[in-house]
């Protein structure tokens, strides 16, 4: 039966992949979508399956190599997050037909439906990975499929700036993952995962190169900054792939790896969560500055991050310290918050998609009054909205209440310095939930609201019914999953004490739907209503130009948070007398410094260039040189094997 | 009374001592001779302390292989490939050689003094489980030093010619090491001649067709766009 799902789901994909280039038509990138579509069913009543039973499955291996087999295996861990790909993958099917549609060029249409197939099936299977060898073969086909995604517009500026970056990023956490991977076998001498019974200081390596390595592609500051790139760069369905599901798996890798270390240590779990609560709070600062709509979304990505990684750190911490209860409700209080995340980020990405599409630009600057105009795509996005600023009912407020919950009981918590660096951390947490509410409420009013700023805006056009139908999957999930969030927790086996959020959800609707009774009846209904313009301050109407605009919305914040943005302004003056008392002209110049770009990637791009220019220089293409290398070579490997081999 | 000697091998094992100073004699004129028609006949002179060499092991030991050794030697190293050497340089009339890279000659043979030590001590390692006479441990070292030797003059020298003859030296080095260690089949010696007398050919062609230092021949490597290596273009 297992069996049967999870191959029917692989071949599901592989055909998908394969169908858009042996049939290049319209019909065939349909078919395509549905081929995802029917195996993210499948792939959901398996994990269903796997979660409820706590089956631990493992398929027959394919031989790739001799002495490299590459097995399927799943347990709960995995089903969890195969289960993340399935609530994922249905709403970018369906929304996707018709999207894809709108790329330039059948050719560009063909490649993005099968590279999106290819992109789910290697993310499904790094998942699924049985080995450390499967596991960095699906990896690399899975940053190398998203990274033709994103190079999908490949004459632009922009998509080369992007994809040049999120090669060389996704190349470094592949590289790390690669020597974690190999000080791993060094030690055990297996390529399986399995229990590491070993001491922590044994581990060290393997943890730092691991945690870089998934950090990278989980977007962890400092690493962050391929993400504001990739993302508006990409497709807006393969956007929601990637910062949906993609970064989960990374997550995924690093849960895979912690969870099976017995002895794990401190400061993992320090480093893990100052970590998490920096990515956290600077996502979030970040993404109130930025106007761009798809960047914005992909800083708030970031922050997500940060909040998963906060509970995986704090995991480890109750863990170490004896506390079995709040450890586990902080763990699947991450898992939890993975998983909203990729409902409502996708969601968001999705309509993001639907609101660029139909203005032609990704400024919110230049948007405005689209409820009028798209107001399906405006509920979705609502909702999405309300999920990720973590209001209740919804799923996204559970998941952060977990993390609450484990933060407010860890006053049982005995050592003073930990107790203090978790009220640090959890005031970084209550900041950067303020901030993401105040950042969506900026993103839904200045989109939304109001009156269009520009003739897109004005002109914008409800999207298509396939796309709104993609939408409005995510968005029944976020709603359902966070109604009924305590029950599917019991039903997978994790009592945790969560509030009821069906009765929550009721009494608000039961209260909103009052006041609306309210306010609807209580009109004044015998007084004479006078119908007039109000009070224009003198104006004869008023025009999108008197509305808060984006920048003016985060300015006070941006006022508060200036030494993190590190705004530069430089100022010159001329005066027409020489006491310097007349002002005659001068200019003003505002920087933003971007600090990780200039002050961490910079330096070490240029020094890499610096070096390899000066290798580059010992290619002269010179016999004697080459000669004289072989000669240095042969000496220094003598002088090595004689005193150290 | 010759006959008594051949059979006393503590003399033997002399005489082949002595030949081993006469062979890093040689390999130090290689390193530093500027005239080609003399440094041909170092190289032949230092095959034929080869010749020697393997015969005095073939009365030490009785092994019918080394005396074929001596013969092939005798035969390829100090007959054919001299003799073709000098007609390519009487072709394309080089008689000198005067430039060096990277090391001149006093450095070089400070370095090729580092270089005995080096690979005695090297060998001083590998070899401490067995146990090896020390006539045949030293053989081992001149032959491996003599390989790096002709290692150091392919790169310190200029001319397409001298580095050919480097290049014979090394295959002497991997010869004598081979006689006193490894018991290479006799059939692998005869292949490594072979190939030794089709470098010299090729040497011939390249030598004749195109010019006659390897610098000259980079240089026309590059206008012709052949080869782009490096950033000097």
């Amino acid at each position: 039966m297992l069996e049967a799902l999870i191959y029917g789901a692989v071949i599901a994909l592989i055909s998908g992949t394969a169908l858009p280039f042996l049939y290049r038509s319209k019909n065939a990138r349909k078919a395509s979508f549905s081929l995802s579509f029917i195996s993210s069913i499948l792939l959901l009543v398996f994990a269903g399956i796997v979660l409820y039973t706590g089956k631990e499955p493992v398929f027959p291996a394919f031989r790739f190599l001799p002495g490299l087999d590459f097995t399927l295996a799943a347990d709960r861990l995995s089903a969890g997050f195969v289960l993340l790909i399935a609530v994922v993958v249905p709403g970018v099917s369906l929304y996707s037909v018709e999207y894809v549609e709108h790329a330039k060029g059948e050719a560009r249409k063909d490649l993005q439906t099968a590279l999106t197939n290819l992109f789910i099936l290697a993310m499904l299977m790094v998942v699924l990975a049985g080995n450390m060898v499967g596991f960095l073969v699906f990896w690399e086909i899975m940053s190398l499929s998203s990274l033709m995604l994103v190079l999908h517009d490949y004459s632009s500026e922009e998509s080369k700036k992007a994809g040049l970056f999120y090669f060389i990023m996704t190349s470094l956490s592949t590289a790390f993952l690669f020597m974690g991977f190999m000080s791993l076998f060094r030690l055990t001498g297996s390529a399986e995962f399995g229990q590491l019974d070993y001491p922590a200081s044994l581990l060290t390596l393997p943890f730092l190169c691991l945690f870089t390595g998934f950090g990278i592609k989980a977007g962890l500051v400092p690493f962050h900054k391929w993400l504001p790139y990739a993302h508006p760069a990409a497709p807006s369905s393969i956007s929601a792939l990637m910062s949906g599901v993609m970064l989960k798996v990374a997550i995924y890798g690093f849960l895979r790896f912690l969870l099976s270390v017995s002895f794990p240590q401190l400061w993992w779990g320090t480093l893990i969560l100052v970590m998490g609560s920096l990515s956290a709070v600077l996502g979030v600062i970040y993404a109130l500055k930025e106007s761009d709509i798809k960047r914005l979304l992909a800083y708030s990505s970031i922050e997500n991050i940060g909040i998963i990684f906060m509970g995986i750190g704090l995991y480890l911490i109750f863990k170490l310290e004896g506390f079995e209860a709040l450890a586990m409700l902080s763990l699947v209080g991450a898992c939890f918050h993975a998983f909203n995340h990729a409902l409502f980020k996708s969601l968001l990405f999705l309509c993001a998609g639907s609101v660029v599409h139909a203005t032609g630009t990704r400024d919110i600057e230049a948007f405005g009054g689209l409820i009028k105009r798209m107001p399906h795509t405006a509920v979705l996005f609502l909702v999405g909205s309300v999920s990720i600023a973590a209001l209740p009912p919804t799923n996204g407020f559970v998941s952060e209440l977990m993390l609450f919950q484990a933060y407010f009981y860890s006053s049982a918590l005995l050592d003073p310095l930990l107790k203090v660096l978790l009220i640090i951390t959890l005031s970084v947490f209550a900041l950067t939930s303020a901030l993401a509410a105040a950042l969506f409420v900026k993103v839904f009013g200045i989109t939304f609201l109001a009156l269009p700023r520009t003739k897109y805006a004005e002109e914008a056009a409800e999207a298509t019914n396939p796309m709104l139908l993609g939408e409005a999957v995510p968005a029944a999930l976020c709603i359902f999953s966070g109604l009924f969030s305590s029950r599917i927790l019991v039903l997978l086996g994790f009592d945790l004490g969560i509030p009821d959020m069906l009765s929550l959800g009721l009494i608000l609707g039961g209260a909103c739907g009052l006041i609306w009774l309210a306010v609807r009846n209580s009109g004044p209904s015998e007084s004479p209503r006078i119908s007039k313009e109000t009070w224009g301050c003198g104006m004869l109407g008023q025009n999108s130009t008197m509305e808060y605009s984006s920048a003016g919305f985060s300015e006070p914040l941006v006022v508060i948070f200036k030494k993190i943005y590190r705004t530069e302004i430089s100022t010159t003056r001329t005066y027409s007398d020489t006491k310097e008392s007349i002002f005659k002209s001068g200019t003003v110049r505002i920087h933003l410094i971007k600090f990780f770009e200039e002050r961490l990637y910079l330096p070490a791009a240029y020094a890499v260039s610096l070096v390899s220019s000066q290798v580059s220089r010992m290619q002269n293409g010179k016999l004697d040189t080459y000669v004289l290398y072989v000669f240095i070579a042969v000496l220094t490997l003598m002088t090595f094997t004689r005193y150290y081999a | 009374m010759i006959s008594s000697f051949l059979a006393d091998p503590t003399f033997l094992e002399d005489m082949v001592r002595i030949l081993f100073v006469f062979v890093l004699i040689t390999a130090a004129l290689i390193l530093s001779t500027r005239n080609i028609a003399s440094l041909l006949t170092v190289y032949a002179v230092q095959s034929l302390l080869l010749v020697l060499i393997a015969s005095s092991l073939y009365f030490i030991e009785g092994n019918r292989t080394l005396l074929a050794i001596a013969a092939l030697t005798l035969v390829s190293k100090v007959l054919l490939i001299p003799i073709f050497i000098n007609i390519i340089g009487e072709k394309i009339k080089i008689s000198r050689d005067l430039k060096f890279n990277y090391l001149e000659p006093t450095p070089s043979l400070l370095v090729s003094m580092g270089l005995i030590l080096l690979a005695y001590v090297f060998l001083s390692g590998f070899f401490n489980e067995f146990i090896l006479s020390k006539l045949f441990f030293m053989g081992a070292v001149i032959g491996l030093s003599l390989t790096l030797m002709g290692m150091l003059v392919i790169f310190s020298r200029r001319k397409v010619i001298t580095k050919v003859i480097g290049y014979l030296t090394m295959e002497n080095g991997v010869l004598l090491f081979g006689i006193f260690v490894a018991d290479l089949p006799f059939i692998i010696e005869i292949l490594i001649v072979i190939d030794l007398m089709i470098l010299v050919l090729l040497t011939t062609i390249l030598a004749i067709g195109l010019d006659s230092t390897s610098e000259e021949y980079h240089q026309r490597l590059q206008t012709l766009k052949i080869w782009s290596g490096g950033e000097e273009q």
